[in-house]
C-alpha cells in the first residue's frame, strides 16, 4: 500500500458478476478515493446494488478485482472487510435491543465492556437517538430505525460505508431531512460512503461524484453539476429528469460548433460531440429553453416556430409542452415570477434553443 | 314472522348460521373425547355405564390401574421415551437439513427438496414395512426402542424441516449478512441471528414431532419387539378384544392431558419469544403451530 493513498480508498478494476445468463455487473472499473461521497445511481436492474454487494462480499465477482485501500479483497471474506453496510430494509436484529444491536459489531470483536457501553452511547448520540437503546427496533420509526442502522455500522469506525437505498422506504419529507443528515455525518466521520439510489435528486444533492449505471455498465462518472450540466451520453440525459431528445443529422466541421439540422431547420451546438457526423441525438434542458412570442423576428440563430400544445402548473414554475414545426415535442420551464402568464394553450411561438445549451449525444459511452 | 324473518336475514347481524355450525362441529368432535375421559373415573368394571366417581382406575387399584398395571405404566413410559428421544433427534437434524436445503443452489438442490416431502405422501404402512425389512435384513438393527426411535425420526424430520423451511424463507438471508458484515464468521452468524429468529419454528417443530410420536401407531408397532416396546396406543388397540377396564380410558386421559401440558407450555413459551419481536411475519408462525397441530 502506498503511503499517498488515502484510507477508504476503493478500486474497481473490469469487475464483472452473472447470475446464469443475467450480467448483472459487466466490467466495471471505478476509482473512489477516500472521504469521497460517491453514488451509484440507475434504475433497478442496472447492476448498482449487485456492485455494492460485491465490495461488501456478499457476492464473488465472476472476473476482476476490488481493491481496498490497494489491497486485494479477492481471498477476504465479509466479517474480515472494513468495510460496513446500511441495508435497505435495516436488517436490524428484531430481538435485541437497540444498544445491543449497536454493540453487536463490538462485541465480536471482544472489545472491553465498559468501553462498548461508551462507543454505543456516543454514535447513538451523534444519530440523536440518546435514551432509545434500551428499546426494541420494533417501537421506533421508520427513520429511528434508519439511524440506528447507520450508528450500527458507524460504531466498528469503517473506512468504507455501503448505503442501500438507505432512505428508501421513508415518506418524502423524512428523505429530505435525512439526506443532509447523512452528508452531515459523512463529512463528521470523514469516511468513504458508497451510496445506492435510484432517485436522481438524492444523488446530486447529496455525493461529491456520481456514477450512473445501466446495463451493469458505467455510463458517466462525473460531480453531480457535470452529471447535470453535461450528461455524457443519452441515457443519462434520459435518467436525470426531463430532458428534451431529439433526433437530428449532424454535421461536425471539428471546430467549436457543429452544425445540426432538424427538419427543415439549421441549428448549430456548441455542447458534446462536436465532430459527430450524421445521426445524432441532441439534448436540451426545458429550463434552457426561449420561449418568444410569434411576432418577434425568427431570423436569429437556432429559432424554430411552434405551438403551445399545453400548460401545465408545478407550483415554481409552468411547464409548457410545445409542438415544433418539425413534429417534435418539447418541453420548457417558465419560472413562476408572479408576471402574468404570456403563453396559453394554442398559442403560436418562437423557440429558441441557444446553442450554447444545445448538446450532442452518444448512445453509449465511448470505449475507452 | 316478519320479525323472525329480519332477526335471521339481518345482514348486519352475527353470522349465526356460522355460529351454529361451528359449535355443532365441536359438540361433536369433543364430546367422544369428554365422555372417554368421564368414564375414566367410573367406580365399576363398565367403560359404558356409569356406576359413580373414583380415581381407581388411575391409581388406588393395587392391581390393575395405570400406576400398579406394570403393561399399562409401561406402555406410557415407552410413549413418552420414544417422545423425547424423536425430539431430541429428529428437531437438530430437521433444523440442519433445512439450513442446508436453503443455502443448496445447483442441480439436484430441486429433487432433493422434492423428496424430502416423500415420508409425508407416503402411506404409512408402506413406510413401516420397507423400514422393518431394512432394519432387520439389510442394517441388522435390533426391534425394539432403537429401530422405533429410528423409525419416528425418518418421518419426523420432514416435519421439521416443512416448518423450519418455510420460516427461513420468510427470514430471508439479510439478517445474516447483516451479521457478517458486523464482523460474525458464518458459524456466529447461524448460532447469535439465525437461531433467535428460527425460536418459533424451531419450538413449533419440537411440539409437532411430540404429537406425531405420541400419535404414531404403524410404524411403532411394526419396529417394537415385545410386551415392553409397547407404546400408549398399541397397548389399547391390542386390549381392545380382550376384557378391558375403564384403566384404558385413564391412560388415553392421561396421554392427551400430557400432549395438551406439552403444548400449553410450547404456546406460553412462544408468546414470550414472539413478545421481544412484534413483528407481523411472526404471525405465520403461530400459524404454522395452529395448522400443523393434531
Amino acid at each position: 500500500m502506498s503511503p499517498a493513498v488515502k484510507e477508504g480508498t476503493i478500486e474497481l478494476v473490469e469487475l464483472s458478476k452473472r447470475f446464469g445468463d443475467v450480467t448483472a455487473v459487466d466490467g466495471i472499473t471505478l476509482h473512489i478515493p477516500g472521504g469521497e461521497f460517491f453514488s451509484l445511481l440507475g434504475p433497478s436492474g442496472c447492476g448498482k446494488t449487485t456492485t455494492l454487494r460485491l465490495i461488501a462480499g456478499f457476492e464473488r465477482p465472476d472476473a476482476g478485482r476490488i481493491l481496498l485501500d490497494g489491497k486485494d479483497m479477492a481471498a477476504t471474506p465479509p466479517h474480515k472487510r472494513k468495510v460496513n453496510t446500511v441495508f435497505q430494509s435495516y436488517a436490524l436484529f428484531p430481538y435485541l435491543s437497540v444498544a445491543d444491536n449497536v454493540a453487536f459489531g463490538l462485541r465480536r470483536r471482544r472489545e472491553p465492556r465498559e468501553q462498548i457501553r461508551r462507543r454505543v452511547d456516543e454514535v447513538l448520540a451523534s444519530v440523536r437517538l440518546d435514551g432509545f437503546g434500551k428499546r426494541r427496533p420494533s417501537q421506533l420509526s421508520g427513520g429511528q430505525q434508519q439511524r440506528v442502522a447507520l450508528a450500527r455500522a458507524l460504531v466498528l469506525s469503517p473506512s468504507v460505508l455501503l448505503l442501500d437505498e438507505p432512505l428508501g422506504a421513508l415518506d418524502a419529507k423524512l428523505r429530505k431531512s435525512l439526506q443532509l443528515e447523512l452528508k452531515a455525518l459523512q463529512q463528521e466521520f470523514g469516511i468513504t460512503f458508497v451510496y445506492v439510489t435510484h432517485d436522481q435528486e438524492e444523488a446530486l444533492t447529496m455525493s461529491d461524484r456520481i456514477a450512473v449505471m445501466s446495463g451493469g455498465r458505467i455510463e458517466q462518472v462525473a460531480s453531480p453539476e457535470e452529471i447535470y450540466e453535461e450528461p455524457g451520453t443519452v441515457f443519462v440525459a434520459d435518467f436525470l429528469g426531463i430532458s428534451n431528445l431529439m433526433n437530428a443529422t449532424a454535421n461536425g466541421s471539428g471546430d467549436t460548433r457543429c452544425r445540426l439540422r432538424l427538419g427543415d431547420f439549421e441549428l448549430v451546438a456548441c455542447r458534446g460531440d462536436l465532430q459527430a457526423r450524421g445521426e445524432a441525438r441532441i439534448v436540451i434542458r426545458p429550463e434552457r429553453v426561449r420561449v418568444e412570442p410569434y411576432a418577434t423576428d425568427g431570423s436569429g440563430e437556432n429559432r424554430i416556430p411552434g405551438m403551445i400544445e399545453r400548460v401545465v402548473y408545478l407550483g415554481s414554475a409552468d411547464q409548457l409542452v410545445i409542438r415544433l414545426a418539425t413534429g417534435d415535442t418539447l418541453h420548457a420551464l417558465q419560472i413562476n415570477d408572479g408576471m402574468p402568464r404570456q403563453y396559453k394553450q394554442g398559442m403560436p411561438v418562437r423557440v429558441h434553443l441557444p446553442a450554447e445549451a444545445l448538446r450532442v449525444l452518444h448512445e453509449r459511452p465511448p470505449a475507452p | 314472522m316478519r320479525r323472525l324473518r329480519d332477526w335471521w336475514a339481518n345482514p348486519w347481524g352475527k353470522p349465526r348460521f356460522l355460529v351454529v355450525v361451528t359449535w355443532a362441529y365441536i359438540v361433536w368432535s369433543i364430546a367422544p373425547v369428554l365422555i372417554a375421559v368421564l368414564f375414566s373415573f367410573n367406580k365399576g368394571r363398565s367403560r359404558s355405564v356409569w356406576q359413580g366417581f373414583s380415581t381407581r382406575w388411575y391409581w388406588s387399584d393395587p392391581t390393575q390401574s395405570v400406576l400398579h398395571d406394570p403393561t399399562l405404566r409401561g406402555a406410557l413410559e415407552q410413549s413418552i421415551k420414544l417422545a423425547t428421544f424423536d425430539m431430541l433427534i429428529a428437531v437438530p437434524l430437521g433444523v440442519a437439513l433445512a439450513i442446508g436445503l436453503t443455502r443448496w443452489r445447483g442441480y439436484g438442490s430441486r429433487p432433493v427438496n422434492l423428496l424430502m416431502l416423500f415420508p409425508l405422501v407416503t402411506p404409512e404402512i408402506v413406510m413401516a414395512v420397507s423400514l422393518l425389512l431394512v432394519f432387520v435384513t439389510l442394517y441388522h438393527i435390533q426391534l425394539g426402542t432403537t429401530a422405533q426411535t429410528l423409525g419416528q425420526v425418518t418421518f419426523s424430520i420432514s416435519y421439521v424441516v416443512l416448518i423450519v423451511r418455510g420460516r427461513l424463507l420468510s427470514i430471508g438471508r439479510e439478517y445474516e449478512e447483516a451479521a457478517n458484515d458486523l464482523g460474525a464468521s458464518p458459524f456466529a452468524a447461524i448460532r447469535l441471528v439465525l437461531m433467535p429468529l428460527l425460536a418459533p419454528a424451531i419450538l413449533a417443530s419440537f411440539i409437532v414431532v411430540f404429537a406425531l410420536s405420541i400419535d404414531d401407531f404403524v410404524v411403532t408397532d411394526y419396529l417394537s419387539s415385545d410386551a415392553s416396546t409397547q407404546t400408549v396406543p398399541i397397548r389399547i388397540y391390542s386390549s381392545v378384544r380382550g376384557t378391558t377396564t375403564p384403566a384404558l380410558n385413564a391412560l388415553a386421559s392421561l396421554m392427551m392431558v400430557t400432549t395438551l401440558l406439552a403444548i400449553t407450555a410450547a404456546l406460553l413459551l412462544y408468546r414470550r419469544l414472539s413478545a421481544r419481536e412484534r413483528r407481523p411475519e411472526q404471525a405465520a408462525a403461530v400459524g404454522d403451530i395452529a395448522t400443523l397441530e393434531v
